[in-house]
């Protein structure tokens, strides 16, 4: 697969020899795609870091207060009672997510999973320390030394700040915010809010840092059962094998149909900027999260080639065999009317909703 | 089969399930119980509502732990000389077996 690898500049070619290895090194991307994937990733953190800090009515605006029992959300309080609208949303969250991905496949795991938002923000840390793909991997190589010692300590006590005020963010979810950040200024945290700020750290130090895209081959189930809810006229990223293959190294004067190539020049770059390691050219595989890394690289190829980008793109499988594509389709259908139904439902059950219901001990 | 299987995956499919559904169990059981009530008159009826929901989450998260464990472990093969084989031998006797 790889030996053979020819691209624009020598490095690659030296870097393709490891694509074996076990660590992945995800390569930067510029693209179309790419930029879509940062926007997600500040609106989503954005929304994430700043929520707690707003106050609506004097109070915070979005507080699930569990040592006070209740909930608010902006103007509205839930109360243990009001159990059932959580379990519908939590049903229509599911739901939501069963219609996008017969609509559009892995659009979740790409773009809005906190999973990938956390290590897409973790290895944005990680390359403004050790540098781009080459170095990480040249730098990991190497024997320790002090300047590695200083890069790599680096690396973790900034990954480790950033978790610790994610950790501190999620705790301000559940207990007062403000109060929160005045009883760590005091250094007067009670025990419990002191164990779970570290607890969530922790996780995210270790699921963005470490554990990366191990956490949606292994421990996800949505990447397990996604391919159930997939059919021929949902958007996929593929490789168009047709057109691709035979691939071959070629230089860019040379004639592709006289030397009996396809337009893939197997470069690998596809394979090296994918958060999860493999080769978009063997076909739909479940460890695709569907980020368009690929995308974006294969297009550029195609660019400095002058050959008609899409080699790799958005497509379905009806698409590719040339047959038509049908958007409204029962599935989306029937996902869709449910979808509005139980929306519609929990809206006006929550409009019509008797605000109180007393429970008096003595 | 189980040779194939990565110590990572293994260890996750003990830890992770049960962690989620005790998340869930802990989710169901303080929404109809309130820990103030429950510890009422006993030794822990200082312990704040954080502190209870803490502790009965791994009080859950210990007992899924175990259902987990002895789940994988009973879903080994009984059958003593074929366990043997498969610690020395590569995967391909033991799918012939």
């Amino acid at each position: 697969m790889n030996q053979t690898a020819s691209t624009p500049n020598d490095r690659e070619v030296e870097n393709a020899l490891y694509q074996k290895r076990k660590k992945i090194y995800p390569r930067e991307v510029h693209g179309l795609f790419a930029p879509r994937c940062v926007l997600g990733v500040f609106v989503l953190l954005g929304l994430y870091y700043v929520i707690p800090w707003v106050s609506y009515e004097g109070h915070q605006a979005v507080l699930f207060d569990l040592p006070a029992r209740k909930f608010h959300i902006f103007g509205l309080v839930f109360w243990p009672q009001d159990f059932f609208y959580l379990a519908m949303l939590l049903v229509i969250a599911a739901l939501s997510l069963f219609f996008f991905t017969a609509l559009a496949g892995r659009l979740w795991c790409g773009y809005a999973c906190p999973q990938t938002v956390w290590t897409e923000a973790f290895l944005w840390m990680e390359r403004k320390i050790e540098g781009d793909r080459p170095r990480q991997m040249k730098l990991d190589k190497a024997p320790m030394s002090l300047r590695k010692f200083r890069i790599k300590a680096t690396k973790h006590a900034v990954w480790l700040a950033f978790a610790g005020w994610t950790g501190f963010t999620f705790v301000g979810f559940f207990t007062p915010i403000r109060e929160l950040g005045v009883s760590l200024a005091n250094l007067s945290l009670g025990p419990w809010e002191t164990f779970w700020i570290i607890f969530y750290s922790f996780a995210t130090y270790g699921n963005a840092g470490w554990l990366r895209e191990q956490v949606c081959i292994y421990m996800c189930p949505y990447a397990r059962f996604q391919s159930a809810m997939f059919d021929k006229d949902t958007l996929i990223i593929s490789y168009d094998e047709a057109r691709g293959e035979p691939r071959g190294s070629r230089k860019r004067s040379d004639d592709r149909a006289e030397k009996g190539l396809g337009d893939c020049i197997d470069c690998t770059l596809c394979v090296q900027v994918c958060p999860t390691g493999i080769d978009i050219r063997n076909g739909l595989q479940y460890q695709c999260i569907g980020c368009a890394a690929c995308i974006d690289a294969c297009n550029d190829v195609m660019d400095k080639m002058d050959y008609p980008r899409g080699l790799i793109r958005y497509t379905t499988q009806n698409r590719l065999e040339g047959k038509p594509v049908h958007v409204l389709r029962p599935r989306t259908l029937v996902y869709g009317l449910i979808l509005l139904a139980l929306l519609g439902g929990l809206v006006y059950a929550i409009a019509t909703r008797v605000p109180v219901d007393l429970n008096i001990h003595p | 089969m189980s040779s194939e299987i990565p110590r990572i995956q293994r260890v996750i499919s003990i830890l992770w399930p049960s962690f989620l559904t005790s998340g869930l169990a802990t989710i169901l059981f303080f929404t109809l119980f309130d820990p103030v009530h429950l510890l009422a008159g006993t030794a822990l009826a200082e312990l704040s509502r954080l502190g209870a929901y803490s502790i009965g989450f791994f009080c859950f998260w210990g007992l899924t732990i175990l259902t987990s464990g002895l789940t994988c472990y009973f879903s080994q093969p009984c059958d003593d000389n074929r366990r043997r084989t498969r610690g020395r031998q590569d995967d391909s006797l033991g799918s012939a077996l």
